[in-house]
């Protein structure tokens, strides 16, 4: 009886255990969701722009975004370099090379680059940042702030919120352009003759919806990157009593941001190839 | 922050170095967004043309239109026509519009691997130039579309070869009688038994033609008695031309009897000439004779009534 009554427990706290965790899933995003309006309305406020909250999003946008820009503008350009190279020779060897451009550009800057971007952004900036945001809740100092008459929404999440929408926007649109540039010179040589077949080429990949596509998603992948790591914040400072438990919760805003970012990223290639 | 700067001073150095930032990302952003735009010839002049086709299929929107293989022009949109015709219709670079002249020839060409690519010829570039908003009816030259009809006539043609080389087939059938014909001709018969049919007809055939040989060698002696009867001394030839002499002799005599007839028709004549005279004389004696008799009958009556034994000729009524 005792054995069976031991069954019966664990298959209720199972029970009860999935329907917390999903529960918990919800609760999140809901979190995220809210952090998202409150910072939406927020940035789109004028009267947020005080004086000391300028100070702090340019010093969150700066140190946010420029010691990581030349490392991953240098990084995707070698990355760049292989996958033109690699594209190149295998439409070259299939005698598609008139298609190799288009495939190049397709792949690395309508694809790859904002993806990478956005990833290297979350796990440089946005997660850090977010588990520095939890760190100063948990010590109080927020709320010593709240004290001091401060907001800590417009000081510290708005700033780091704002860092991590530009820093996606902008490493993606300058990877791109270095990718273009390297594209060109791969396919056409040093030579300046083939710009204009190279203008006309983007000028059909980029079609109105493509290039809409293109900019919500990057639009979309700074979003998640820079709201998901820093909503964890707003869940109370329960969530930090625990080292471990801080941990568990730092991964799981990291599981949610990919998962944000795989949703993005599926929904924008249905969009531009069904 | 080894040199330790006052806050205000890094705060505002930090604030304009991510005014620069902003100022990067709203220049490639903008920069990006002109620059497609102009490749997507927003800036550029055009000239619109439309082009009909029977089927669109493979033409899609931006896709350019070639002439000697640089583009000149970009398809804007693509229309089902009321007709049920597709309208494609496509702007063309003012700057390159003078390529395209009223006998340039457009065409939509489409490969195995591939794009559609729609081209344009101009054989006579000395034409008037084509106008704007002309409607020009597309040709389509389709490598894959032929391939369906293609192996669909390659297919009749097997069907047709494996009919003609089955063994019910009427050409395995001739040549099986080409067969039987040769082995005829090398058999005892030869040409002449495979000719024919078999080789008791063949045997008749020469059969008959030894009887033929002989009968002619008999119409040969025929003829050379013919030779004598005819063209001999006492032949019909020889009657004939004393016949023919003899005939000479009767037709001379025949003449002179003629002219003789003939005189006699000349002296009739005259005779016929004199009664004709006589004739004439007999008129005027009839009248003179008439003229008497009148005269004859005046003297009677005259008499009568001076005769005195005249009778009262009246009659009167009682």
């Amino acid at each position: 009886m005792s054995t069976l009554r031991n069954l019966q427990d664990a298959v209720g706290d199972i029970g009860r255990d999935s329907f917390r965790s999903s529960l918990d899933w919800g609760v999140s995003w809901w979190h995220v969701v809210h952090a998202g309006a409150l910072v939406m309305v927020l940035a789109l406020s004028p009267s947020t722009y005080t004086r000391s909250v300028r100070a702090a999003s340019a010093r969150h946008v700066y140190l946010g975004t420029a010691p990581m820009l030349p490392w991953f503008a240098l990084l995707s350009a070698l990355a760049s370099v292989v996958i033109i190279r690699i594209v190149v020779v295998t439409a070259l060897s299939y005698g598609l090379s008139q298609y190799a451009l288009e495939m190049v550009i397709r792949v690395l800057v309508l694809e790859l680059i904002p993806l990478t971007a956005a990833l290297f952004v979350a796990l440089r900036a946005t997660v850090p940042a977010g588990g520095e945001l939890s760190a100063l809740h948990a010590s109080g100092a927020l709320h010593a702030q709240e004290k001091a008459g401060a907001d800590p929404l417009r000081h510290e999440l708005l700033p780091r919120v704002v860092a991590g929408m530009f820093a996606v926007q902008l490493l993606a649109a300058v990877s791109c352009v270095i990718a273009m540039v390297l594209a060109y010179f791969a396919v056409y040589g040093f030579s300046v003759g083939g710009l204009s077949g190279f203008t006309r080429v983007l000028g059909q990949i980029f079609n109105p919806g493509v290039s809409m596509i293109f900019a919500l998603k990057t639009l979309f992948f700074g979003l998640a990157v820079a709201l998901i790591p820093v909503a964890a914040f707003l869940r109370g400072p329960q969530s930090a009593v625990a080292p471990g438990a801080r941990a568990s919760r730092e991964l799981d805003s990291l599981v949610r941001l990919f998962t944000a970012i795989l949703v993005i990223e599926v929904v924008s290639l249905v969009g531009n190839y069904y | 922050m080894s040199d330790e700067p006052t806050p205000a001073r890094s705060a505002s150095h930090l604030e304009f170095k991510a005014t620069l930032l902003l100022i990067l990302l709203l220049v490639l952003v903008g920069g990006a967004a002109l620059y497609l735009s102009y490749a997507r010839g927003a800036f550029e002049s055009t000239q619109r043309l439309v082009l009909i086709a029977d089927d669109s299929e493979g033409v899609g929107v931006g896709m350019d239109m070639t002439f000697a293989g640089f583009p000149v022009g970009r398809v804007r949109h693509i229309e089902l026509g009321p007709d049920g015709n597709a309208r494609i219709l496509v702007d063309v670079a003012l700057k390159d519009a003078h390529w395209l002249r009223q006998s340039s020839v457009f065409a939509i060409q489409r490969g195995v691997v591939g794009n559609t690519s729609i081209r344009a010829f101009t054989g006579i570039l000395t034409d008037p130039p084509l106008p704007d908003g002309a409607e020009r009816t597309v040709l389509r030259g389709d490598a894959t579309a032929e391939v369906p009809h293609l192996m669909a006539e390659a297919r009749q043609l097997l069907q047709n070869l494996n009919a003609m080389t089955t063994s019910d087939s009427a050409l395995s059938a001739t040549l099986a009688n080409v067969q039987s014909f040769t082995d005829k001709l090398k058999g005892p018969g030869g040409a002449m038994g495979a000719l024919v049919g078999s080789d008791a007809d063949a045997k008749k055939l020469i059969t008959a033609l030894d009887r033929t040989n002989t009968l002619l060698a008999r119409l040969d002696g025929l003829a050379a008695k013919a030779d004598t009867q005819v063209f001999g001394n006492d032949g019909l030839v020889r009657d004939a031309r004393t016949t023919v002499t003899q005939l000479n002799a009767m037709l001379l005599d025949a003449r002179a009897s003629l002219k003789q007839v003939d005189a006699v028709l000349a002296e009739a004549k005259a005779v016929g000439a004199n009664v004709n005279a006589a004739t004439t004389d007999l008129g005027a004696l009839r009248t003179d004779v008439e003229t008497s008799l009148r005269n004859v009958d005046g003297l009677i009556i005259e008499l009568n009534r001076k005769w005195p034994f005249k009778r009262d000729t009246e009659l009167k009524l009682p």
